[in-house]
């Protein structure tokens, strides 16, 4: 199974994306909190302000699983460090797992540092759950550091509920 | 002088802190101000009869971004948030935060994420009162990068 391509991902590509992202989510035991839909993702990431970028791991037809040929996707979008200057930030990363062991994950991974490089980023930030030790090992193999016990950082989230009623406050 | 506060909390710095502060005028200036903005920012200022002992103005400010959620969508992440001390107390830091939230939601944002070091119990008990919710407590999310030679390395790397 050497055979894949990856790709930048095309608007025709957003019914796969979404089907590998409840994929993901439902590893992540979270699937009923995908409220995205294709249209958003069209929307927000084929427009004219693109919120996001995307490559997409693509098989021969004769290799795909039940019709389906893209197998594997990457999310990313930059950010910024006050400290360093522009950073990628990868959101979401999935290889199906039919197609595991055969150096996909690993490519995109290239892939991405590549593109993170080229484009000036200092670094390329992402967030795991700490249950999920094969993708911390996965990472940690590959030189990445954990930031938030290396260095006590907690990730926070307000809710749109709570957000108005700040707004309601001032 | 935020940098200042998340490196060494309890002590006076040393002469050599803005080694780890790589960002120039320049750079912050291109990267905030082109057509493609990496950043947006908002300051606070009072008026020049109330400025502080140096004589700044400019007393806080918040810098913050778009990103993405894979599960609801558009989001906003707070990047830095900060009040010089002598002007805390008085609802500053408060009304950029509030600024923020509007901010998001007139952009539909579905929520507003940010981190907090494990120490800073200010900055953890304000944001937990406007209803934050730890994710690293709540969902274990880690935070984990790839910088320097890591990133290099991994581009390098054969498949």
């Amino acid at each position: 199974m050497a055979n894949f391509i990856l790709r930048k991902a095309e608007p025709k590509d957003v019914s796969d994306i979404l089907r590998l992202i409840k994929e993901l989510a439902k590893y992540e035991e979270m699937e009923e909190q995908v409220i995205l839909t294709e249209n958003d993702l069209l929307e927000d990431g084929f427009g004219d302000h693109p919120f996001y970028h995307c490559i997409v791991a693509e098989v021969p037809k004769e290799k795909g699983t039940n019709g389906f040929t893209v197998i594997g996707f990457a999310m990313y979008y930059f950010t910024y460090d006050p400290w360093i200057g522009k950073l990628l930030y990868l959101e979401d990363f999935y290889v199906m797992k039919e197609y595991r062991g055969f150096g996909i994950g690993s490519q995109i991974l290239k892939e991405l540092s590549h593109t993170a490089v080229k484009t000036r980023c200092s670094s390329m930030h992402f967030i795991v759950a700490e249950w999920n030790k094969p993708s911390i090992e996965f990472y940690k193999r590959r030189g990445a550091s954990d930031l938030s016990l290396e260095e006590g950082w907690r990730l926070f989230k307000i809710d749109k509920q709570s957000l108005m009623k700040m707004m309601a406050e001032e | 002088e935020l940098a200042i506060y998340e490196r060494m909390p309890d002590q006076l710095i040393n002469n050599c802190f803005f080694s780890f502060i790589l960002v120039t005028i320049i750079e912050l200036e291109r990267d905030g101000f082109s057509q493609n903005p990496f950043y947006h920012c908002l300051v606070a200022e009072v008026p020049e009869t109330h400025k502080s002992t140096e004589g700044h103005t400019t007393v806080g400010y918040v810098l913050y971004y778009y990103t993405y959620s894979t599960w609801k969508g558009r989001c906003i992440y707070m990047e830095d948030l900060y009040v010089m001390p002598d002007f805390r107390e008085r609802g500053i830091g408060k009304s950029l935060v509030a600024s923020i939230a509007k901010v998001g939601t007139e952009q539909q944002c579905m929520h507003l994420q940010f981190s907090v070091l494990d120490w800073n119990k200010p900055s953890l008990d304000f944001y937990m009162s406007k209803g934050a919710q730890d994710l690293t407590a709540k969902e274990g999310w880690h935070l984990l990068r790839f910088d320097g030679v890591a990133l290099i390395k991994l581009a390098q790397e054969a498949p």
